[in-house]
């Protein structure tokens, strides 16, 4: 069976897992962080885990409503452990937040020949991209640290925006198919 | 269309459409970014309503080349996306 790594299990990375819950494969999720309160508003992540870390608590909720097992690595990605961590994937899928952790996918997927599908948002929640990497370029964020399109108002579009990257990686998996996506408010422009 | 030329599209404020002629696939992402902004403000890209604010500085220039499911080369301009997790 194949192994698709899940990087970022935050916004679009969360609702993905879920979205993904019929495909016969291995679900592998990376992820450190822990969830707050303001998560919840956008993200499928319940305030019964707040406090909890992101990929444990996925992990219960997937077991919980579906009887799925996934798996779950609550480590931060860094350059001493990307090989480590990243390593056995059939596919990877980047949801990351930041261009510093998406490089070292970048870096990883083209050293290693690993297929990777990237999730990118517009901060102001008008525009998204499902692109796979030979087409991605990294934003880096203005300010590091500034506001994401986190905000519950978002919800919908952050929805729409993991069912088109769950639909890359269910027909890759199962067609061997590489769509990309272009998001926004009107719709979908396939890329 | 000629062989180095590529249709534009653009997405600005949530809206989106394409420039309604090629341009010269090798323009600088300046000059693109420059046309687009004012094809923006006058109202000149068919599925986006006239913005006279609009301002492309900070958005990105894609450029695809052809391929079998679209025959002509394109360039995209869009907003930032540094967002995901």
């Amino acid at each position: 069976m194949k192994t698709v790594t899940i990087v970022g299990v935050g916004a679009l990375g969360s609702h993905l897992v879920q979205f993904l819950r019929n495909l016969d494969v291995n679900l592998k999720l990376i992820d450190y962080d822990r969830i707050e309160q303001r998560n919840t508003r956008s993200q499928f992540h319940s305030k019964g885990g707040v406090g909890k870390g992101k990929v444990q608590h996925l992990a219960q909720t997937m077991q919980f409503l579906w009887g799925i097992k996934v798996g779950t690595v609550p480590h931060k990605l860094t350059s001493d452990n990307d090989d480590q961590l990243l390593s056995g994937a059939d596919l990877i899928v980047d949801c990351l937040d930041n261009g510093e952790a998406r490089r070292l996918v970048q870096g990883f997927v083209r050293r290693a020949h690993v297929p990777c599908l990237h999730g990118a948002l517009a901060a102001d929640g008008s525009f998204g991209q499902v692109i796979w990497d030979e087409d991605f370029k990294i934003d880096d964020e203005d300010v590091v640290g500034a506001a994401t399109c986190e905000d519950g108002g978002f919800l919908p579009f952050i929805s729409i925006a993991s069912s088109y990257l769950a639909l890359s990686v269910q027909e890759y998996i199962n067609n061997g198919k590489k769509l990309g996506f272009h998001l926004h408010g009107g719709g979908a422009v396939r890329r | 269309m000629e062989e180095n030329e590529a249709m534009v599209n653009v997405t600005w404020n949530g809206n989106n459409g394409d420039l309604p002629d090629p341009v010269n696939y090798d323009s600088t992402d300046a000059d693109i970014l420059q046309m687009v902004q004012e094809a923006v403000r006058t109202g000149g890209v068919p599925g986006i309503p006239a913005d006279q604010n609009a301002t492309f500085t900070n958005f990105v220039v894609d450029r695809f080349g052809a391929t079998e499911a679209r025959p002509n080369k394109l360039i995209s301009i869009r907003p930032k996306t540094p967002f995901g997790s």
